[in-house]
Formats: structure tokens, C-alpha cells, sequence
């Protein structure tokens, strides 16, 4: 009988099956490893991409996907495309022909037009090119052209495009063509504007004036004349010659903006620095103005101008304005430092219908100190918008006849914008002149009868 | 077309296929060897006219505007200096730091004298700025064609000289990543304001092509691998409306801007790229004999 452990071919074989078995899980286990490496390989690859942008998006990308974020489909998402347009060359003039003459205005001629391709009806405004300029392309054109562009609003006029004539120096503005500008408008009607109206105007106005004022640019020269209004009831600003973006808070800025009857005090005393307030004294101007249905500070010169704020407004004291003895100019002044009680102004008497909110507003536009004016947005929360009588809908608006549309105006003897380049002689203005007198006149009358 | 405060006008495609120069017969590698010493010319300019940079890339822009399109300025007709010149100009001139013609010219007349349009920083802070002056005879008829110049670029551009950039776009996509609480942030976005400085004097005029929103985004990824500052692991860029594929062409345009650089360096070794019309037509003449 043969050994228990004596090889024989049964041990051969079942050894021979072992050691294949062993072989097999062997090469199992490297194929699994290997799989596994791959695996990896592949995953750390696929993240690869994925940090780095590759020219084609991938279409098969579960497999980071399922790692990281199991839910997602990679599904295609919608990008914001912004479009900002394209540029080219200003067309040519000739494109448009000239219907009628309307003004002149404080640096350029406006005339009204109609596109030949279109027959769209259209208002031109030909910059005045000044050779002897040592500035080339007038800035002042140049920040109209810009604000424009930039500033679209419903009550701010729109800049469709800029032409340039065969003269190489002719540029001309293409906007919108509005029937009637205020200033023309409340001369030609018989009657001031309802209050119904008086506020739909100036809510609209205020309007536009927040969004210049909210994107950092003022418009120092708001004037009835340069204030649209269409057949519809829309009111538009026209005439950015003036405007410009603020400046950094140190900057010096001239004090010669504003035509002289809309111009705030702290610019008739030569102050540098100045901000979005001078727009807000001129809205108070052009409300009065709505209401009487003529301008309420007509100055012959900056001096008279001074002295008629002065009377309209009362006096600056020490306690409502403390900064106006700092004042280029005040010091020319000789105002009664106490006139106390004196010193109210006269614009409730002066406005006799208007309600308590409106005199409310009214007087804190027409406040001396800027600091006391209420900004644009304040004054679209204001009590007398909401009060009756509403501000009536542009829809019930009435229409007029209007001038510019078929006839030459005549020119208007209200003054122009201020010139630039002329504000040096501001310096030395005198005025000295304007309490002169006061003493006099104070001892005359010993009361006064108001109306309230 | 309404100016949008976070969006450029983009050439068209048939602006960028062609360009004024290309029609006056001027080699491309010409007009891009002109058109890079020009940018970089109006960088240096900008520097000595201690313009910050939001209005030198602002000048850029409207620079690199002008002269494409077959409607655009042509080299052979507006040396490059000029156009540079005029593009400062009139941007300072809308900008808080208006320059007067006689500073914008005696910088120019300067670099001119240092016989490249690329002077390392050192060169132009070392320079005799202060001294150098032109006569007023030639100060007259230089104004006289900086109002020209100006003038037709304002034309040729419809006024559209309105230039959105990415800068302070950039430092809020860095705050909305929340990258600013990571130390070496402020490496991460000076490493980008380097990128969209870089990216101003591209060869493929990547503010003419691109939002600036995208410009942005491309310049954090770029800044981000370089400083080794990890960004979140998803598609990010999309966030910013930027497709990968925007991204990729961006990160590549952006990298390739100093290989340009280099070859042009090469290529222009001890020579001056020709700034002027004239030198531009002593220049294809010389190309033409010496083939």
C-alpha cells in the first residue's frame, strides 16, 4: 500500500489545479488593478478637462458627473449674451432734408428734417465748429453726444445717430422731433397750465432729472426753452451742451452754467464746487415759472438777479446758510446780519393758489442753502404729488397748435447760456450795489399784508 | 442703440476681415507689427501724462476701433502716432483729466526722440521729459493735425468712443468667488489687472471681440492657475456668461500676447518699426527690393 503521502498522479493533478487556480486569481487580481488604474486614470483625466477649458464642450460627461454632482444632467444652460451693437462711419447729411428752421440754440442751429428713405420726421442740431478753438472738436458737443447716448430715459430726448456733411468739419445730431417746447408754448397759450397739469410736467421733469442725477451727470441748463413737449403730453430734456458727468470731489468746475434766471445763488457768488443741487434750484425756477406761466427771476445781470433771489427768498443767515460768508463773492455783499425775523421771502405771497404742500415744495427747492434743497428722488415721494388735485394723465392732455412743426420763430429776448471760456470775469462782480438802498425801503413800510 | 454700461460695441465680421490699410495695399504683418508699437506707444504716452489706467485702456479701445474695418483708418494714410495722439486726446478730453494739445504733443515729440515706440518703464521714468520742446511753429501744425485726426476718428466711429471695461468687473467676480479671504488674493488680482493689461495690446484685439464681462472671467482663470489659488470645481465661468469655448479662445489669445511680443522683439531688433506714413513707405520699399 503506498505511502498516505506518497505522490501519485491524483496529488499530481489536484496540484497542478491549484497552482492554476492561484495563477488565475493572480491575473485576476492584476486585470482588476490594472482595470482599477485605468479607471482612475481616466477619471483623473476627465477632471483635467474639466479644469481646463477645452475648444469643444464635451458631450459625455457622466462620469464626472455622476463622482460629484449624482442629480445634474448636463444639460446646456442659457448664457446672458450682452449686445452692445457695432460701430461704423456717420452717414452723410443728404440723407435728410431740411423742412424748416426752429432756433438757434446755445451752440449749435436746430432745424426740423425728414429722412429721405423713411419719411421719418426728425430734428437736426448742427454743431457750431469754432476754428479758432485751440480745443478741437468742441467738448461740449462731444459730452452732449455722449450723455445722449448714454442717458435714454422717457423724458429725456433721444439721439438716434450723428451725420457729418461734405464739409469735413460738419457734425449734426439727429433726434427726436417734438411739437413744442415749453418756454414758445406757455407764451402762445392764454392761460397758465391747470395745477392737474402743472404737476404732470413736473413729476415728468423730476423723473428724468433723478435718472441723470442717479447715473452721475447734471444738466446745468434746465430752462423752459430747453424742455420739450410733445402733442401727447410727453415732456422730453433737451440741450445736454451743458451737462456733464460729476467730477472727482476735489475737481474745480466753472461757475459760469446756468442761463442767468435758473441760476442757483451759491453759482451767482462764485463757488467751484458744486453738485446736482444748481439743477434742483433750476426746477424750482420752472415750477414757479408753470404756475405763473412766466419766469420768476428775470436778473438783467448777475447782480440784479442776486438781489431779486434776495427778495423773492429772504436773506441768508448765519443759522440757515453758515457756509455763504465763504463765498467767492459774499463779500462784497452788505447784508444785516440780524434781520432775523425780516428775512422770510415772500413766495407764499407770491403763489396765492397754491396749496400748503406745494408752497412746501416750492420753498425747499427755492431754499438758499443747496444743502436744504431735496433731491430729485425726494421730490418724486413729495406729499403734493399724491394730494388733489392728481397729476392729470398724459392721455387726457390737451393739445396745441404747434409753431415749431410749420414757422420761423422769432427770436426770444430771454439770455443765453452762459459762454464758456468767459468765467474769469465773474471774479469781479460787483455786489455791493444790491443792499445799497435797504435801510431806506425798510424804514418805509412798517407792515405787510399777506395773503395766505 | 442704447450705451450699456456693461457692454462694448464688437466689430463686425467684416470689419475683421479686412481694414483700411489691408485695401491700401499694406502687408499684414506690417499692419500688425504698426498696430502693436501704436498700442503700446499710447500705454507709455498714457504713463507720462500720469493718466490712470482706466482712461489709457479706454484710448486703446477706441484706437484699435479706428483702425479696423474697411471703413476704418489706413496706415497710409494716418500715421500710427497720430492716431494714438488723437485717441488720448480725445478721451481725456471726456474723462476727469482733460490734457491740453501741448501736453499730449511735447510726449509724444519725446518718445519720439527715444527711437522705440517700447521704452521699458525705466527708460521713461529716467527720460528728460520735462525738457523736451517742440517749437511753437511746429506746436501749430501738430495741433492743427491732432484736430483732424481726432476729428475723423470721432466720424469713422459714429462717436461711439463709449468704452466699457473689465476692471472694477473683474474685482467683483473675485468678491462674488469669495477668493478675497485666501492670503494671496490680492496676488490673484493683480495677477489679473496684469492680463486685461495685456490683453489691451493683443494682436487680435480682444476688447474689439469681447465683452467685457468674458475678458474678466478669462483673466481670473489665467491668474487663478498662476498664483495657485483654487477655484470652485464646477464650470464657474458660466456664471459669468462665458462658454467654455469663449474662455479657451480667451486664455489662449491672452497667453500668446508675449510670444508676439518676443517675435516682434525679435524681428525689429536694433530697427524702429515705422511710426509714420513716410517711414512705413521706406519700409515696403526696402521689403520689396529685398525679395
Amino acid at each position: 500500500m503506498a505511502s498516505r503521502w506518497a505522490d501519485d498522479e491524483a496529488d499530481k493533478a489536484e496540484d497542478l489545479r491549484r497552482k492554476k487556480e492561484k495563477e488565475e486569481k493572480k491575473r485576476l487580481k492584476l486585470h482588476k488593478q490594472q482595470a482599477e488604474q485605468e479607471a482612475a486614470a481616466s477619471a483623473s483625466h476627465q477632471r483635467d478637462l474639466e479644469s481646463r477649458p477645452a475648444k469643444r464642450r464635451r458631450l459625455s460627461n457622466e462620469a464626472f458627473f455622476q463622482d460629484h454632482i449624482p442629480q445634474e444632467k448636463p444639460a446646456e444652460r442659457k448664457l446672458l449674451r450682452f449686445d452692445g451693437g457695432s460701430w461704423g462711419p456717420c452717414r452723410h447729411t443728404s440723407n435728410f432734408e431740411t423742412l424748416n428752421h426752429i432756433e438757434e440754440g446755445s451752440y449749435g442751429w436746430v432745424s426740423r428734417a425728414r429722412e429721405v428713405a423713411t419719411g421719418r420726421v426728425v430734428a437736426l442740431k448742427k454743431v457750431k465748429m469754432d476754428y479758432q478753438q485751440q480745443d478741437g472738436f468742441p467738448i461740449t458737443a462731444l459730452r452732449e453726444i455722449t450723455i445722449l447716448q448714454r442717458a435714454r430715459h422717457k423724458n429725456i430726448v433721444s439721439l438716434h445717430e450723428v451725420l457729418s456733411g461734405s464739409d469735413p468739419s460738419e457734425v449734426v445730431l439727429v433726434m427726436e422731433f417734438l411739437e413744442h417746447d415749453l418756454k414758445t408754448l406757455q407764451e402762445d397759450m392764454p392761460d397758465p397750465f391747470l395745477a392737474s397739469e402743472v404737476k404732470t410736467l413736473l413729476r415728468q421733469l423730476t423723473s428724468a432729472l433723478s435718472f441723470l442725477h442717479s447715473n452721475h451727470i447734471f444738466h446745468r441748463d434746465l430752462k423752459t426753452s430747453n424742455i420739450l413737449l410733445s402733442n401727447h403730453g410727453h415732456l422730453k430734456i433737451a440741450d445736454f451742451g451743458m451737462a456733464r458727468y460729476l467730477p472727482p470731489p476735489d475737481a474745480r468746475l466753472t461757475q459760469l452754467v446756468v442761463t442767468l434766471w435758473y441760476r442757483a445763488p451759491e453759482l451767482l457768488l462764485g463757488t467751484e464746487s458744486y453738485g446736482t443741487e444748481i439743477d434742483m434750484w433750476s426746477l424750482g425756477c420752472i415750477f414757479g415759472e408753470l404756475l405763473l406761466k412766466q419766469p420768476i427771476l428775470q436778473g438783467k445781470n448777475e447782480v440784479d438777479e442776486l438781489s431779486l433771489i434776495f427778495v423773492l427768498c429772504g436773506l441768508p443767515t448765519d443759522r440757515s446758510w453758515p457756509e455763504f460768508w465763504r463765498l467767492p463773492n459774499a463779500k462784497g455783499l452788505k447784508i444785516p446780519r440780524d434781520s432775523g425775523a425780516k428775512s422770510g421771502g415772500v413766495i407764499r405771497t407770491k403763489f396765492p393758489f397754491l396749496t400748503h404742500a406745494g408752497a412746501d415744495l416750492l420753498m425747499s427747492l427755492l431754499s438758499l442753502n443747496p444743502e436744504h434743497r431735496p433731491t430729485a428722488a425726494e421730490v418724486l415721494e413729495h406729499p403734493y404729488f399724491a394730494e388733489q388735485p392728481k397729476p392729470k394723465p398724459v392721455e387726457m392732455f390737451p393739445t396745441f397748435p404747434s409753431r415749431a412743426g410749420q414757422e420761423k420763430r422769432r427770436r426770444r429776448d430771454s439770455p443765453n447760456a452762459p459762454k464758456r471760456g468767459d468765467a474769469p470775469g465773474m471774479r469781479n462782480v460787483d455786489f455791493s450795489g444790491i443792499f445799497a438802498n435797504r435801510e431806506d425801503e425798510q424804514a418805509g413800510a412798517g407792515f405787510q399784508l399777506r395773503v395766505a | 442703440m442704447q450705451v450699456s454700461p456693461l457692454a462694448n460695441p464688437l466689430a463686425t465680421v467684416a470689419q475683421l476681415e479686412t481694414s483700411g490699410s489691408q485695401i491700401d495695399g499694406i502687408p499684414r504683418h506690417l499692419e500688425n507689427s504698426i498696430r502693436f508699437a501704436g498700442a503700446q506707444l499710447t500705454q507709455a504716452a498714457g504713463i507720462l501724462l500720469r493718466l490712470p489706467q482706466e482712461v489709457i485702456a479706454q484710448a486703446l479701445v477706441v484706437f484699435m476701433r479706428f483702425l479696423v474695418g474697411p471703413e476704418g483708418g489706413s496706415l497710409a494714410e494716418f500715421d500710427v502716432q497720430q492716431v494714438s495722439a488723437a485717441s488720448l486726446y480725445t478721451i481725456t478730453k471726456l474723462s476727469p483729466y482733460p490734457k491740453s494739445p501741448r501736453s499730449i504733443i511735447n510726449v509724444f515729440a519725446y518718445l519720439s526722440t527715444l527711437g522705440t515706440p517700447t521704452p521699458t518703464p525705466d527708460q521713461l521714468q529716467q527720460g528728460k521729459a520735462e525738457q523736451y520742446y517742440v517749437s511753437e511753429g511746429t506746436y501749430q501744425s501738430r495741433r492743427l493735425v491732432l484736430s483732424d485726426t481726432e476729428q475723423r476718428i470721432l466720424k469713422a466711429l459714429g462717436f461711439n468712443v463709449h468704452v466699457s471695461l473689465p476692471y472694477t468687473l473683474g474685482i467683483t467676480y473675485l468678491q462674488a468667488l469669495d477668493v478675497f479671504s485666501h492670503p494671496r488674493a490680492s496676488d490673484l488680482a493683480k495677477r489679473a489687472t496684469a492680463y486685461l493689461n495685456t490683453a489691451l495690446l493683443s494682436p487680435q484685439m480682444l476688447y474689439l471681440t469681447h465683452q467685457p464681462g468674458s475678458l474678466a472671467t478669462a483673466t481670473i482663470y489665467l491668474a487663478a492657475k498662476e498664483v495657485g489659488i483654487k477655484l470652485p470645481e464646477v464650470e464657474w465661468w458660466e456664471v459669468f456668461d462665458t462658454d467654455r469655448e469663449e474662455l479657451g479662445f480667451l486664455v489662449v489669445g491672452m497667453l500668446s500676447v508675449g510670444s508676439f511680443a518676443e517675435e516682434e522683439r525679435a524681428k525689429w531688433q536694433g530697427r524702429k518699426v515705422p511710426m509714420t506714413v513716410d517711414e512705413l513707405e521706406a519700409e515696403m520699399k526696402r521689403e520689396d527690393s529685398g525679395e
